[in-house]
């Protein structure tokens, strides 16, 4: 039988006997909606919780100093920004307290951060020049509470121990996971400074444990408790843990919606074919052979199973996103697909039956 | 049992009910294996080959007419005549204009567009018999056609086959072989062999 003559004779008798395809659709399209309104709600979460697992806030790795043993030093800074699995690298002394330099010591404090390294990798220039040695750039919360009127004068250590004039020559908006440093000024570092922590964004969170021993195995430090460790890599394996186990939940509950729609397909498909018997076995003691059975009955189902997964897929993306969790564009072409994959493999047995059935035996006129 | 059927001849195939008259009949049409002995069609044994082989054979080479007609209800009788010429892998168009030809000859035309509930048990046979020819076939076999018409009826029928024969081109132009089962006295009148079971 040629295969437009077979689709036209699928189209034909699906048109013919209504109640089956309309079964077969609504039950695809219910196994499609409901995957997307509930597993696809789980995805959505899954993919949420990756997506924040990859933001800068989560790949962030600081090794503080503990006992100010020099350990980080402009060269450990500049050999963590060169590891493979560094995004970016920065050495940071403990912030100090700064005020405007016209005011005196009676102004407003806003705290200073000196950086070790590029200040590209912590904030974005937003006026003025980039600092040289010694310079320094203010936020903008920071320009307004110092009571400049520009980007521009000089912010003096608010110390009595410490005497240090720095010079403002700009304006910047610090980068993530930098924000902290909007709430003040931030100092490119002298020569020869070293920095009280080193903070590390890893390219990915994935990486998070190799890069540690990575930076550590840099500072080389002379005992443990010589260095304390921030690391996002128990956020990471506890992130990764819920994705998991998210995963692990929507996986069962697909199989179910999956395996409990395929059966239900399987009964109405099975009870078609027996219904139709007579049918079947006229087509094959007319020429028709087994394939071709198979073949007719498999198509029957596809075309109202394709029809369902559209209607279910819309149905089900509608519904996700009344609950704002509309899931993944791969997971929904993933759920229509092995929705109709589900009710061809439940067809297969009843289809089989049919193809193999004797046809003189439903042909004898009793 | 051996025999050879005749080639432009109807042979009615007799005997009581039981004697395995329907059963030849199937073993001849290539829907049941014989558990001896062999079918031969133009000399070609064909009763011992592969389900799908059988199955071609009996789309391309064997023309069936049922008891009751056993057509498709949900679909029109045009449809239905052409449906072993779409399994012996001819094209829609060129089964459709066969299948009207063979409507036309046998006075069934009006009612191409109609559903099988739409026409009457005598025309319902008579398109049996247009979609038993429609593949050309060299073999008719007929189980019981007048089975449920009555006596006009049944006479249309039987000049339809017996036609059939006559107009046959089947393979190399020869005339084809119609074998009818009946336990009708009717049509044994009417046949040209008789055998009895």
């Amino acid at each position: 039988m040629r295969p437009t003559s077979l689709v036209r004779e699928a189209v034909a008798t699906a048109w013919a006997t209504k109640v089956p395809t309309t079964l077969v659709c609504l039950l695809v399209a219910v196994m499609c909606a409901t995957t997307l309104a509930t597993v696809g709600r789980t995805a959505a979460a899954e993919a949420q919780v990756a997506q924040r697992l990859d933001t800068a806030g989560a790949r962030v790795l600081v090794v503080s100093d503990a006992r100010n043993g020099d350990l980080i030093p402009e060269v450990v800074v500049d050999q963590a920004r060169g590891l493979s699995t560094t995004e970016r690298a920065v050495g940071v002394v403990v912030p100090v307290d700064v005020t405007n330099a016209v005011i005196g010591p009676g102004g407003t404090r806003v705290p200073a951060w000196t950086i070790v390294g590029d200040l590209a990798d912590v904030l974005t220039l937003t006026a003025g020049r980039w600092p040289g040695p010694g310079e320094a750039l203010v936020s903008a919360r920071a320009q307004r509470e110092l009571g400049m009127d520009h980007p521009v004068g000089a912010v003096q250590v608010a110390s009595a121990s410490v005497v240090a004039d720095h010079n403002v020559v700009g304006a910047f908006t610090p980068r993530e996971p930098f924000g902290d440093y909007a709430a003040g000024v931030v100092i490119a570092a002298e020569p020869g400074t070293i920095a009280d922590s080193l903070h590390v964004v890893v390219t990915d969170s994935s990486l998070a444990a190799p890069a540690q021993a990575a930076v550590i195995g840099l500072l080389d430090p002379p005992s443990f408790d010589a260095i304390t460790v921030q690391s996002p890599v128990a956020l990471a394996d506890l992130q990764a843990e819920v994705a998991a186990d998210l995963g692990t939940f929507g996986r069962t509950l697909l199989l179910g919606v999956l395996g409990a729609g395929a059966l239900l397909i399987a009964i109405v498909v099975l009870a078609d074919v027996l219904v139709r018997r007579q049918d079947l076995g006229r087509r094959r003691a007319l020429g028709a052979t087994r394939t071709t059975i198979l073949t007719l009955v498999l198509a029957r189902t596809l075309l109202p199973a394709l029809l369902g997964a559209v209607i279910g897929t819309a149905a089900g993306l509608w519904i996700a996103g009344q609950w704002a969790a509309t899931p993944p564009a791969t997971f929904t072409a993933g759920t229509a697909t092995l929705a109709v994959l589900a009710a061809l493999a439940s067809t297969l047995p009843p289809a089989t039956y049919a193809a193999g059935r004797d046809p003189v035996r439903v042909l004898r006129t009793p | 049992m051996s025999h050879a059927f005749t080639p432009g001849k109807v042979t009615a195939v007799t005997g009581p009910s039981g004697r395995g008259k329907s059963t030849l009949l199937y073993i001849l049409g290539l829907m049941l294996t014989p558990t001896r002995g062999r079918v031969l069609l133009g000399g070609e044994p064909v009763s011992a080959a592969a389900d799908a082989t059988r199955s071609r054979v009996r789309a391309a080479r064997i023309g069936f007419v049922f008891q009751d007609a056993s057509l498709d209800p949900s679909r029109v009788v045009l449809d239905s005549v052409i449906e072993p010429a779409l399994y012996a892998g001819w094209s829609r168009k060129a089964a459709r204009a066969r299948g009207r030809v063979l409507l036309e000859q046998l006075g069934v035309a009006a009612r191409a567009d109609h559903r099988p509930g739409e026409i009457s048990g005598g025309q319902g046979q008579r398109v049996a018999v247009c979609r038993a020819l429609v593949t050309d076939p060299v073999v008719v076999l007929a189980d019981e056609p007048t089975g449920n018409l009555d006596r006009d009826n049944a006479e249309s029928v039987l000049r339809a086959l017996s036609a059939a024969t006559e107009a046959g081109t089947g393979e190399g132009g020869r005339a084809r072989t119609v074998v009818v089962a009946t336990h009708d006295p009717f049509v044994l009148d009417h046949a040209d062999e008789v055998l009895a079971l």
